[in-house]
């Protein structure tokens, strides 16, 4: 029998929702919801387990990553308890469940540790620059030799462990069941909600949401395709002017959206950016930050006057790596995967039922 | 039997004749014998024809009048008040009800209205033939009023009434004033405590020249009618003096060596047999529990105040009105009820709001640091199974507001509650916003799904099947629970029996007319007012207490009351006082009485009511009802079946 703890509740709050309690169970978020159905009813439910400190029910629960926070709920709740800053926070608090390492949700909780963790890897770079290790030609071979490392890394030791935690927690546990064709006849939610977030289209009809809908879908194709050129075709190095002008234009197209992004958090004109957790902006500014720094990379590249303004380069890294080692592991950047792996596990367990 | 009769057929606009032919009922009644005048017109009601009525029966000196229009609820009084001003004594009118009764239900069919209209006209004809003059009743009062229960409404009546100029009599059963209000520490919603409301209303009723407070008085029976009560009130000693020395009566506290559960403190503490008012409860003079004291002489040795010489009195007050403001009991469940007195961590409502009130630092029940606390809301209220239909109203509110306090006033507190759907009406819904946000828990179940509590290896344990989680079986440990116990009506309260008052299914006083005569009971003179009633908050009792004094103060206002008699009156002759008609009575209206030398059944005329409750009773057909005697009655069927 499911037990009540208030202790979860106030644990909650740490990644962000503060509000929940206030909520009298009218149901109103619910119904705005564009996406909730009555086979998938929520955010009330989601606020009800929160306020009981139903942990276990939230830890097995889908339903946080079905929400693609439009802000109709919040909007409209009589009792001012933000739903959907709610499931947002649950968002950030199943990352942290599924981390086998227990550093997303130390890096949640505290803007301290975010900084920490930020500094000390400029002191890294910053020092390993000092000590003249590494000439500038090395730098280049390693920043791009490292890229490649950490993206396996990474992968290999904390993202597939994770997803599997993740399959664990949401499948497993409370279905107990496992058909492998379903997995197979599944997969075509993974991809299609992978590289298109189409299910956001349906939060809500109107324009303003389909312009943030493409400009997403824009950045997701960007970076995924920046990665690609710089990682797998050098960029930095490359001499085909097709892959040069493309890693331009797709540095060019994060470093635009992003920036339309800050720009909406900051004038908080939408429920869907009126609140920006630290995890929101790191995320945001350091994928803004990238593909600037790699466009200025390049650019100083054709011009060749990289060796001369090697600064650049060096913020580049340090970004790149903070990048790397902070955020895609621990960060928001998990949403991506963790996102469209929930409709494809949903997906599954629906089968199976 | 009166002989010249003017009937007016009204057309009512042409509500009536648009489906009656008028002029065809008027010249049918016309021809009546006793008829000496039949009109028609547009507006019986009109300001003209009203003055053209006055001119026909003075100058035709006319002895009866008969309009025949609308529902006598609407305009009888009108025509009434017409024949009086032509100086016909108002029995001398009769009303027929040609619109509700015909026009409007048999508009379908035209000719058979007419017939019917003309039958009702002549029955109506007929009955005011044998009218009878009537004269109102006039009543000596005594201008004083008996104010029953000196809680927050009987104290707030009291001191209206003698604003407005009553002499009043305040009695109250216990011997210290502020009923209920005087146990609650803080109040919602203005945060004052009842030790303020009481200080306030006490110092209000002290200062007034026009007020007798009696307390340990108790009513034990009542006498008379509407302006002329008389009231035998049994009044208890406190067997203290009243010029009790403080010291020496602090020593005769710790001297007593009885000690019994305190009521105050709804029995979670012990006080002695002799015992101190708490600060909240005056009059600040001391009292021995009688019941209780042994009689082993140690107070009298440390305090010679003490008189154990004192004795009950009874005397008798007269009044004009009675006030009944008696209040309520919290309900107390019966054992085992979600684990009362069979789980040691079980309590009430107000049990644990004088916990809260009586602790300092921490919040302890038997040794124990209190965190976790679970509140079932409705025990005792919304009873499916048991008596209790009824919501009382104020105990989601008070529930909600002193789990609030709680927080205030101790740390780490959780509170848990199982409700049956939250009813913090008004402005109170601000306190229910404010517990949700500071993080209690709100369940909900219906009636059909209750909670449950129970112990297992010493943990107490919550379960219900919440509906707001999808029925999802949900369990909760807690440190205490609290029973959210509802108001009942007071128990050994005879005083319903004394004063004939009728109780309503939920065993609380009836009112005569729960929107339009709240605070009147149906025995004229005697009003009720706050709890005793029905469940009431503060601001309900005061409300109400406020106009059941107004209500009083309208019987004992003049010298003399004016009654209107629609009554029972017994033929002497033919009487056997035979006892049915008494024992049929509601009102308690029929005593026997000798006339000439023949005892017969007699009819006190300021209690009855008319209701003729008494007349089918009677063996001998003695009774009658005034206006309603048995040959006007069969006179008006006979009109009514003639062809």
């Amino acid at each position: 029998m499911a037990k009540t703890d208030l202790k979860f509740g106030k644990k909650l709050k740490k990644y962000g929702a503060v509000d929940f309690n206030a909520c009298y169970n009218c149901g109103t978020c619910t119904a705005v919801c564009a996406l909730s159905n009555e086979k998938d009813s929520f955010p009330r439910e989601m606020v009800r387990y929160s306020v009981l400190g139903l942990s276990e029910d939230v830890k097995g629960s889908l339903k946080p990553w079905l929400c693609y926070y439009c802000g109709e709920c919040t909007a409209y709740c009589p009792q001012e308890a933000k739903p959907g800053e709610l499931m947002m926070s649950l968002r950030r608090y199943l990352t942290s469940h599924y981390d086998w390492t227990g550093l997303a949700g130390l890096l949640y909780r505290n803007l301290a540790a975010y900084l920490v963790a930020f500094t000390l890897i400029i002191g890294g770079i910053v020092g390993l620059y000092a000590s003249n290790t590494f000439q500038f030609e090395e730098w280049m071979h390693y920043g791009h030799l490292f890229e490649m490392l950490a993206i396996g890394g990474v992968f290999a030791v904390i993202i597939l462990p994770n997803i599997i935690r993740m399959w664990y927690s949401t499948v497993w546990k409370p279905t107990k069941k496992f058909k492998l064709k379903f997995y197979f006849k599944a997969i075509s939610e993974l991809l299609v909600h992978m590289f298109t977030q189409k299910r956001s289209l349906s939060c809500d009809s109107d324009t303003k949401n389909k312009i943030w809908w493409f400009e997403h879908f824009v950045l997701v194709l960007s970076y995924l395709a920046l990665l690609f050129t710089t990682v797998f075709l050098d960029w930095f190095s490359a001499t085909n002017t097709i892959v040069v002008v493309a890693g331009y234009v797709f540095s060019g197209a994060i470093f635009v959206v992003t920036t339309d992004f800050v720009i909406r958090r900051m004038r908080k004109r939408s429920e869907k950016s009126t609140f920006t957790h630290p995890s929101d902006w790191f995320f945001v500014i350091w994928l803004m930050l990238m593909g600037f720094s790699a466009f200025a990379v390049r650019l100083l590249v054709d011009f060749e006057m990289l060796q001369s303004t090697f600064w650049v380069f060096l913020i580049h890294i340090t970004v790149l790596v903070q990048w790397a080692l902070i955020i895609v592991p621990f960060g928001k950047w998990t949403h991506f995967l963790y996102r469209s792996f929930a409709m494809y596990f949903d997906k599954v367990n629906k089968l199976s039922k | 039997m009166k002989k010249k009769v003017g009937v007016y057929i009204c057309h009512c606009g042409g509500n009536i004749s648009d489906y009656v032919d008028v002029e065809k009922v008027r010249e049918a009644v016309g021809l009546e014998e006793g008829v000496f005048l039949a009109k028609t017109t547009i507006f019986a009601c009109a300001d003209s024809n009203q003055k053209e009525m006055v001119q026909d029966i003075v100058d035709n000196e006319l002895d009866a009048v008969v309009v025949a229009s609308c529902s006598p609820k609407l305009h009888e009084p009108t025509f009434r008040a017409v024949t009086e001003r032509a100086g016909l004594n108002k029995s001398h009118y009769v009303h027929a009800n040609i619109r509700e009764q015909v026009s409007w239900p048999h508009s379908d069919n035209k000719l058979g209205a007419t017939e019917k209209a003309i039958h009702i006209v002549r029955s109506a004809i007929a009955k005011v033939i044998l009218s009878e003059p009537s004269e109102p009743l006039e009543i000596k009062t005594h201008q004083a009023v008996l104010v029953i229960g000196a809680g927050v409404a009987g104290m707030k009546a009291a001191s209206s009434l003698a604003k407005m100029g009553t002499q009043v009599y305040l009695i109250e059963r216990e011997h210290f004033i502020g009923g209920r209000i005087s146990h609650w520490d803080v109040l919602c919603t203005t945060d004052e405590t009842g030790k303020e409301l009481v200080t306030r209303l006490y110092n209000d009723i002290s200062s007034d020249k026009n007020i007798t407070l009696f307390t340990g008085a108790e009513l034990i029976g009542s006498s008379g009618s509407m302006g002329n009560f008389t009231a035998s009130i049994k009044i208890k000693p406190r067997y203290v003096k009243s010029a009790c020395n403080e010291n020496s009566f602090e020593k005769a506290i710790s001297a007593c060596p009885v000690e019994v559960p305190d009521e105050f403190n709804f029995n979670i503490t012990k006080r002695k047999a002799i015992y101190h008012n708490f600060p909240s409860e005056y009059p600040h003079a001391a009292v021995i529990d009688i019941e209780h004291c042994t009689r082993c002489g140690e107070c009298e040795k440390v305090c010679p105040q003490i008189d154990f010489n004192q004795h009950e009195e009874t005397i008798d007050l007269k009044v004009g009105s009675i006030l009944i403001a008696t209040g309520f009991d919290p309900y107390t469940p019966h054992e085992g009820e979600y684990g009362y007195q069979v789980i040691d961590n079980v309590i009430t409502l107000p049990q644990f709001k004088r916990l809260v009130a009586n602790s300092d630092e921490n919040l302890l029940w038997k040794g124990k640091t209190i965190n976790n606390i679970a509140y079932i809301y409705c025990v005792g209220s919304r009873q499916v199974e048991g008596e209790n239909k009824y919501c009382s109203r104020y105990c989601c509110t008070t529930t909600i507001y002193s789990a609030i306090r709680a927080n205030k006033k101790f740390e780490n507190l959780n509170h848990f509650h199982f409700t049956r759907g939250v009813r913090t009406y008004g402005k109170q819904e601000e306190l229910y916003h404010q517990a949700s946000k500071e993080g209690q828990v709100f369940f909900q179940s219906f009636e059909d799904d209750l909670p449950v509590v129970e112990k297992h290896n010493n943990k107490t344990i919550v379960k219900i099947n919440d509906i707001l989680t999808h029925k999802m079986p949900i369990e909760t440990e807690v440190d205490l629970v609290v029973l959210v116990t509802g108001m009942v009506p007071r128990a050994e309260n005879n005083i319903s029996d004394i004063l004939k008052i009728p109780k309503g299914r939920d065993k609380f006083f009836n009112e005569i007319h729960m929107k339009l005569r709240p605070v009147e009971t149906v025995i004229d003179g005697i009003t009720i007012a706050g709890a005793c009633q029905g469940p009431k908050n503060v601001v309900e009792s005061i409300n109400s207490s406020l106009s059941a004094a107004i209500k009083s103060y309208s019987f004992v206002r003049e010298e003399t009351l004016s009654v209107n008699t629609l009554t029972a009156v017994v033929d002497a002759s033919l009487c056997k006082i035979c006892d049915a008609c008494a024992k049929a009575c509601p009102f308690d209206a029929i005593h026997p009485v000798n006339i000439g030398n023949k005892e017969v059944a007699g009819i006190t005329e300021s209690v009855c009511k008319g209701c003729g409750m008494c007349l089918p009773v009677c063996p001998e057909n003695a009774i009658q009802l005034t206006s309603f005697t048995d040959n006007e009655v069969e006179q008006m069927i006979d009109m009514l079946a003639r062809d």
